[in-house]
């Protein structure tokens, strides 16, 4: 049996969400120890490149690239951690790839003034850049809300632009 | 630079020749199988040899190449490490992740897909099945004692190079740096040598694929999924059929749009109405920068979701998870009057990359079987390759009309695995390598 249906209107995304929730989007709270002497100079590092122009800063154009993270934000804590949080679409792991192919160098950046960075350049050690972000990602106390909990950033921007 | 006279040939250039044979083997004896590997790069007179890319001066009657298992380096007895996880863990343990379920579980695959025995794969290519019959003679000449033949798989070039569905095939590959491009040239991005084999940059900026141990072994060698589908050509018709009549549409257009070519080959973003049968350096060379919304060209299209090209997807690598695709046809051609004649038909080969998990895998988790990764998709899979299980968007085919947004439910499981191996492709050396000379 095949049938078909024609909606002008309608949305996209249902469904029931992925193998690991309910939600298409996933949190990422990774948390990195900085080097006690590297702190300033990370802090410089990072307000400066936060203070770049959109189209100029590279944490920007690579998220714009990705296509799969929906926030994202650097936050110091206590100063002596840097957090990334950011909420994202997918299989991190399946698309560690794509992802450390447009943002591994801001990677490098952050992580030559942390206490114990794996291997870099990231692009060159994907798998250890992994397991670095595993090891280091706090999560969240489930559950994980999403006020659109089938929606990607492919799908949303998709509409916007009509 | 890379070696062609060191690459085993079907990586980066098409043998075009219409019948092929896959023989399936076990290795009793390691020195027999050393033995018989090192007679097929070492030039011994009368033993057919392993084919690589070097360009031909004349094209011979048949081709070979060889692969091995995970088990088979194990069998083979020669100490290597560093290989994936993917490759090791092997094709039924993957089996779920690329939608190996249902019908196209393991459980159900020839026996010898299942086999812990599946050792050693040898393709043969052949201008003919007289070839091809004199190929798998002085291949197999004197492997016994040693090796024990489990299985053989031939393919077979039905007339006008369509596959059962009626789509030409065969039409886009990628062109790997630096051998020429296999077909008309394209404006498609020249794929890095180190996408497709080992030890060379990757697709990914700054990164190479990591050369499993010793490098003898890995090095200039590559990765394939051996799959066996079979195509359910009865079911086709009648979802053309149906849907036709449904949508008040021609079954060709019905085919077009869940391809994303029409049964001849041209692509339905160059051609969206009417099949305007294009040239053949035409046909692969496009993009869909002008198709954003997928209204020339479905979305989720069968040959778009396999290669979105510019297209805007997750992850951004639209044109970084392409595999090299060597396969033929099986079975005898579809009689439309004897829909259910008995025999078996799909298609047989390799899907060949430099990472198993980055292509072959990605291509059937992400961009077949679930539509999270391109606009309007939802949770809907591959019209070919999607397995029909469950109800609903799994089942479902989206796209776009002048009209508006459309759907075509309940799609029937069109392809059906009938057995995969994760194979591994070694260069000339690491033949040499494996054969302890």
């Amino acid at each position: 049996m095949t049938g078909v249906t024609t909606d002008a209107t309608s949305g996209t995304g249902t469904g029931s969400g992925t193998g690991t929730g309910t939600t298409v989007q996933s949190p990422l709270t990774l948390v990195m120890p900085v080097r006690p002497e590297a702190r300033a100079a990370l802090r410089a590092e990072v307000e400066q490149l936060q203070a770049l122009p959109r189209d100029q800063n590279p944490v920007t154009t690579a998220l714009d690239a990705i296509g799969t993270v929906h926030f994202a934000r650097f936050v110091f804590i206590d100063d002596e951690r840097l957090a990334v949080i950011t909420t994202y679409d997918g299989d991190f792991e399946r698309y560690i790839m794509d992802f450390v192919d447009h943002i591994g160098p801001v990677f490098d950046l952050l992580l030559k003034h942390m206490a114990d960075p794996p291997p870099l350049p990231v692009q060159q050690h994907p798998e250890e850049f992994l397991a670095y972000v595993r090891r280091h990602d706090l999560g969240c106390v489930g559950p994980f809300y999403s006020a659109y909990p089938t929606r990607p950033v492919i799908d949303i921007r998709a509409d916007d632009a009509g | 630079m890379l070696d062609l006279s060191d690459v085993q040939g079907l990586v980066v250039r098409g043998y075009t020749m219409p019948t092929a044979r896959h023989l399936l083997l076990r290795v009793d004896s390691a020195p027999a199988a050393r033995a018989l590997l090192g007679s097929l790069v070492d030039g011994t007179p009368g033993r057919p040899q392993v084919t690589t890319a070097t360009p031909w001066t004349e094209k011979p009657e048949a081709c070979l190449n060889v692969a091995v298992t995970a088990t088979g380096l194990q069998a083979l007895g020669v100490p290597s490490a560093g290989f994936p996880a993917e490759f090791t863990a092997g094709a039924v343990a993957r089996a779920a992740l690329v939608g190996d379920t249902g019908p196209s579980d393991p459980v159900h695959w020839r026996p010898a897909f299942t086999d812990p025995g599946f050792h050693l794969l040898l393709s043969l290519a052949a201008v003919s099945p007289a070839a091809r019959d004199r190929a798998t003679e002085a291949v197999l000449a004197g492997t016994a004692p040693g090796l024990t033949e489990l299985d053989r798989l031939d393919g077979d070039l039905l007339p006008g190079r369509v596959d059962h569905f009626g789509y030409v095939d065969g039409i886009s590959q990628p062109t790997v740096d630096p051998a020429p491009p296999p077909g008309p040239p394209d404006r498609l991005p020249v794929q890095p040598t180190g996408a497709f084999l080992l030890g060379h940059p990757s697709q990914f900026t700054g990164h190479s694929y990591p050369v499993p141990d010793p490098p003898a072994l890995g090095r200039n060698g590559s990765f394939a999924a051996f799959r066996v589908m079979a195509q359910d050509v009865a079911a086709f018709c009648a979802l053309l059929a149906e849907q036709a009549q449904r949508t008040g549409t021609s079954e060709e257009l019905v085919a077009a749009r869940l391809c994303g070519r029409w049964r001849s080959g041209t692509p339905l973003v160059l051609s969206p109405d009417t099949d305007a049968r294009l040239p053949p350096e035409a046909l692969n060379d496009f993009d869909y920068a002008g198709d954003q919304r997928g209204e020339r060209c479905p979305i989720g299209a069968h040959v778009r979701r396999m290669h979105p090209r510019d297209s805007p997807v997750a992850g951004g690598g639209g044109a970084k998870h392409r595999v090299v695709r060597r396969g033929l046809t099986y079975g005898p051609p579809y009689d439309p009057a004897r829909p259910d004649d008995g025999p078996e038909r799909g298609v047989v080969g390799l899907f060949i990359g430099a990472s198993l998990r980055d292509q072959f895998e990605f291509l059937m988790a992400e961009w077949a079987l679930d539509g999270l990764f391109a606009p309007g998709l939802g949770r809907t899979q591959d019209p070919f390759l999607g397995t029909g299980d469950g109800t609903g968007a799994g089942r479902a085919f989206r796209f776009r009309t002048a009209a508006g947004r459309a759907e075509l439910t309940d799609l029937p499981r069109l392809v059906t695995t009938r057995g995969g191996a994760y194979v591994f492709l070694p260069s000339v050396t690491g033949i040499r390598h494996l054969a302890g000379t």
